[in-house]
């Protein structure tokens, strides 16, 4: 009697037993004797034609039947029979799964299903759709949370940052429980719970002048999240290049703006500031505070932007600037033009590859633009102050942040007020200048240099710098 | 559904990682009770692929009966397969279907830049003409 050992897998179809006594002068007779016993194993074993399955290797002691005699191998009676399946795969350049809904989808999208400019076709649109988030801040919280629910099938985050209690007002992306973790890890975990189905690419990185064509060329539509100058003209830059469009979106306190750019023969973001402003002119939310609801107003618009575009129903804010103004509570559109003379999208541009987009904003590492002697640290601010040096501490900051933090024996006269009071300051004076983060006090530095004060510095790294390297009992905020 | 308890799943995604940019492949032992599967134990095995190992891999037969055999010494099933896809998602692609066999589960993870970033588990039919996804637990740290 030969012994055919049954696979763990197929036992449940042998009364749980790991081998069995078979007769038969091939291994053709030996099996067809096995599967008279156990039916089960049949349709585990051989096709409807009757033919052994093509996964299926059966060894005679060591040797593959294959390279025996097939199924006709002869049989002494004394051999051992083992069932062996082939196993192989890999991502290998298969297209991803057919393009269908599961039950579980069908389901979950019933809502989109039954809106006529959605159903079956639209959700489809959705799911094979392909969307990069640049940042996973304020404006990407709402962004990836609603896309996520919506079923876009795959989207990209670009972010470099870890979750900090100061976004926790407005970036409900991310929760108390993810303070300190990287920003795409938790996004990409909320939005994985609240739709499992979708694919999530992470780019844990600033997105640069090297990188951002090879991050955005293989994605459909690009939307900007971003806070600064020089990577919201990266952003539309690379769109244009990559005929991609750019979904815009930015807030300011208490108002936003969106639009779409760089969008069928829309404008681009140059169109409508060829030039950025000059570093700092205009504040950042961390200088200038944001409602923490607005960035979820302006990102659900950028998200129904994006939905359309890929379902293609609607009219979009191409050639449109949505402006909202949250204390009065009102929409406004401007109308805006697609310039000829653009210099990336006009008819004859002279941006056709990606700058350096720092150099263009006028931003630089204070280090690279300001001699060492203008500047001083925090830990230097401290022994200044405990030598008992002779100086004026001043403060450049609003007086509502006063109130929250201030360094002591400062004298407070916000970067505003400055030139008005020139007069009652000596120009004589060993100054230094202090903000929240630097910003703000090396304008004040560069205006009173420029109204003939000789001693002046800058304290770098502001009052934040100070909580973090001298006085911890001092808030962040 | 299958659960990975937190022993042979560390030792997947190290397997994962460390094989990355290539694919990894390796067996899974454990306790079937009736639909509810748990691996106790994670066989790495090796790739076998004669060609570029970044997007292909597969199982010699003699490793995969020895690992059936590791599995009946120690009174486990051999319950699944496992193997990774190195920067692109755990989906089953076709050449996992067409290469597969009904018995066991796959499990596919994907590693993105050499992290782990997320895994699925599929139950494929004897034609491999498609592949149910399978209910998947695995420890989170």
């Amino acid at each position: 009697m030969a012994k055919v050992l049954i696979p763990t897998a197929l036992r449940r179809f042998t009364g749980e037993q790991d081998s069995v006594e078979v007769t038969g002068g091939t291994v053709a007779e030996a099996l067809g004797q096995l599967t008279t016993q156990f039916p089960n194993l049949k349709k585990n074993l051989y096709t409807d034609e009757g033919k052994l399955r093509s996964f299926v290797n059966v060894y005679v002691n060591d040797e593959d039947i294959r390279y025996l005699d097939k199924d006709q191998t002869e049989l002494q009676g004394n051999e051992t029979i083992s069932i062996v399946p082939s196993i192989a795969g890999g991502a290998a350049g298969v297209a991803e799964p057919p393009a269908a809904l599961s039950n579980e989808e069908i389901a979950r999208y019933s809502r989109h299903l039954i809106l006529p400019e959605v159903g079956m076709d639209g959700q489809l649109k959705l799911k094979q759709a392909k969307i990069i988030l640049i940042g996973a801040g304020g404006l990407g919280a709402p962004l990836g949370l609603y896309l996520a629910a919506a079923g876009v099938g795959r989207v990209g985050i670009v972010d470099f940052d870890v979750v900090d209690a100061s976004n926790l007002q407005r970036q409900v992306i991310h929760g108390t429980s993810d303070l300190g973790r990287k920003k795409i890890d938790s996004a990409a975990d909320k939005m994985r719970d609240i739709n499992p189905n979708i694919a999530i690419d992470k780019f844990e990185t600033g997105l640069t002048s090297e990188n951002a064509l090879d991050i955005l060329k293989d994605y459909d539509i690009v939307i900007d999240g971003t806070d600064n100058f020089p990577t919201r003209y990266l952003v539309n830059d690379a769109c244009v290049l990559l005929k991609k469009p750019n979904v815009y979106g930015s807030i300011f306190r208490f108002e936003g703006q969106a639009t779409v750019f760089a969008y069928e023969d829309g404008p681009c973001y140059r169109c409508l500031y060829p030039e950025p402003p000059p570093p700092g002119l205009v504040p950042s939310c961390a200088e200038g505070g944001v409602l923490g609801i607005l960035p979820g107003i302006i990102g659900l618009i950028q998200a129904t932007e994006a939905v359309k575009i890929i379902l293609g129903v609607g009219e979009t804010l191409k050639n449109r600037l949505l402006l909202y103004d949250a204390l009065g509570m009102r929409f406004r559109e401007l109308r805006l033009r697609r310039d000829p003379d653009c210099p990336v999208c006009g008819h004859h541009p002279s941006v056709t590859k990606l700058i350096d987009y720092q150099e263009f904003c006028g931003v630089k590492p204070m280090s690279e633009t300001k001699p060492a002697g203008d500047a001083i640290t925090a830990k230097e601010l401290k022994e200044k102050i405990d030598r008992g040096d002779n100086f004026l501490l001043l403060d450049v900051r609003e007086p509502h942040e006063y109130q929250i933090a201030r360094i002591p024996g400062s004298k407070l006269i916000p970067l505003g007020e400055l030139p008005k009071h020139l007069n009652e300051l000596d120009k004589d004076a060993d100054i230094v200048a202090q903000c929240k983060s630097g910003g703000r006090s090396q304008r004040a530095v560069d205006l009173l240099k420029a109204n003939g004060f000789k001693h002046v510095r800058n304290m770098t790294g502001g009052i934040t710098a100070w909580s973090n390297d001298v006085d911890p009992s001092v808030p962040k905020y | 559904m299958i659960e990975v308890e937190e022993q042979p799943w560390r030792a997947m995604v190290a397997h994962a990682e460390k094989t990355f940019p290539n694919e990894c492949c390796g067996a899974m032992l454990g306790r079937i009770q009736g639909e509810n599967k748990r691996v106790t134990e994670a066989l790495a095995l090796e790739n076998a692929y004669a060609g570029a190992q970044g997007a292909m891999y597969e199982l010699r037969p003699e490793d995969l009966l020895a690992a059936d055999k590791a599995a009946r010494e120690k009174g486990l099933d051999l319950i699944g397969i496992y193997h990774s896809h190195p920067d692109a998602d755990a989906y089953f692609s076709q050449t996992d279907l067409k290469n597969s066999c009904p018995w066991y589960s796959f499990v596919v993870l994907s590693v993105k830049r050499g992290k782990f970033d997320h895994a699925n588990s599929f139950l494929p039919d004897p034609d491999q003409t498609k592949a149910e996804k399978e209910e998947f637990v695995w420890p989170k740290f």
